[in-house]
């Protein structure tokens, strides 16, 4: 069944549409899911169904589930009441720590640094946001006693159609931080107002979400984020 | 950011909020991943319940999405989906996995009691009509479930509420199965063009 095949986009659509309502018969069902996780598109028909639809759900009257569930998804999660707060996106970071470290090495050996090598012989920051795959998408730098961050964009990083790319600061334990929209283009600079160096140094981490033109609308990340990247001091 | 004056509905309000908890939930934070829940699973907890109408098995499923939520919040697009339909979406998913999933298996191990409908099914059809309609509460959603005929309302409410698939409908409402996946069929058509003119799925 080769459902994401152009020539039959009316066809992926009913299917779709009785799989997000619910209809479709149980062995249909289960090969659209199969599908839908290798096939992008289809796995797009059948969420826009779903969401479609969902809509329709509003007026159900609100049940509270019993009092230990969250301690349940809680203990799936491996958080017990107790333990550490340190939010997981440091533990997410660390993973790709080590592929970070062989990068940097790398894009110094490379010259990828040198716009900043040349402006900033002195201490200065860098931070490699890399995707989920670990593979670096972007590099932030901040150079001292300027205002200003330095974006590079590795090969063609691009938000889609219609988006833009919103630079976040990780604070320790608290909500994102806004850095700015990043403005389209491969080597970009983003005002910081305030000592750029000081300002990254101030993150442990930083995180680049897809937002809608102007940035995110309610000042936290709206739109899914797709790179993340330690900050690291530079010599 | 200050909410709009006027004519905002609460849901709307709340919605900004969420989508705001997933977005930090997507960076890990798991404090707002807990008002989330606070916020969402009262919600989630009764469609799962009306769905596989067992308060052990919907708490299970709701466990489900809240995991798979931390894992994939960062999907999320919030200029796509309000963050409730988003969460209401999963849900249903994973109920309607269950059921089929249950039906697949009463089939093939008691082929023979395929007259024994598995599912204890009142005769509440209007009730899933109403539900269908009183979700209207945005005017355009309203207009477009109105639009249907009401065999369509009705097969499209059965389905969607209480996780009916085209087999289990045909013989609820004592039809032939090919009338009733026409009738659904059609029903979502006809849905699809109105919520889509209406720009009513967000």
């Amino acid at each position: 069944m080769n459902l994401s095949r152009p020539d039959r986009p009316d066809r992926l659509d009913r299917l779709a549409a009785e799989y997000a309502l619910g209809t479709s018969p149980p062995r249909v069902r289960r090969r659209l899911a199969a599908i839908a996780r290798r096939d992008t598109v289809v796995a797009a028909a059948l969420d826009e169904w779903s969401q479609r639809l969902a809509v329709l759900g509003t007026a159900l009257p609100e049940v509270d589930p019993p009092a230990r569930t969250w301690d349940r998804i809680s203990a799936r999660l491996g958080w017990s009441a107790t333990a550490d707060a340190r939010p997981s996106w440091w533990n997410r970071l660390a993973v790709w720590r080590a592929a970070t470290a062989v990068f940097l090495a790398a894009a110094v050996a490379l010259g990828v640094l040198q716009t900043v090598g040349k402006r900033a012989p002195a201490p200065g920051i860098v931070v490699i946001l890399a995707g989920s795959d670990a593979k670096p998408a972007m590099i932030a730098t901040a150079a001292p006693g300027e205002e200003v961050l330095h974006v590079k964009s590795i090969g063609a990083t691009l938000p889609p159609a219609g988006r833009v790319f919103e630079l976040w600061g990780l604070p320790k334990g608290a909500a994102p931080r806004a850095l700015g929209v990043i403005p389209a283009g491969a080597v970009v600079e983003l005002p910081t107002r305030s000592a750029a160096v000081a300002l990254l140094a101030s993150f442990p981490a930083l995180a680049v979400s897809v937002e809608p033109p102007g940035g995110s609308p309610t000042g936290a990340p709206t739109g899914p984020v797709v790179f993340t990247g330690q900050v690291e001091q530079m010599f | 950011m200050a909410s709009r004056p006027g004519r905002l509905r609460p849901t709307h309000e709340r919605g900004d909020g969420l989508a705001a908890l997933i977005g930090r939930t997507a960076l890990g934070d798991r404090s707002a991943f807990e008002h989330l829940y606070r916020a969402s699973s009262a919600r989630l907890y009764a469609v799962a319940l009306r769905m596989v109408k067992d308060a052990a098995l919907a708490e299970e499923i709701v466990q489900d999405v809240y995991v798979s939520v931390w894992n994939a919040a960062a999907s999320y697009d919030a200029a796509r989906s309000q963050p409730l339909t988003w969460l209401a979406a999963i849900t249903r998913n994973r109920c309607l996995d269950y059921l089929r999933r249950r039906e697949l298996d009463t089939v093939s191990l008691t082929p023979a009691t395929d007259d024994a409908d598995p599912i204890d099914l009142p005769v509440d059809a209007p009730t899933a009509a109403e539900l269908l309609i009183a979700a209207a509460d945005a005017r355009a959603v309203r207009g477009c479930i109105e639009g249907l005929e009401s065999r369509q309302r009705q097969a499209i409410a059965l389905a969607f509420f209480q996780g009916l698939s085209h087999g289990e409908l045909a013989r609820h409402l004592g039809q032939p199965l090919g009338t009733v996946k026409s009738w659904i069929r059609r029903g979502l058509e006809r849905l699809k063009s109105c919520l889509d003119a209406a720009g009513a799925t967000r």
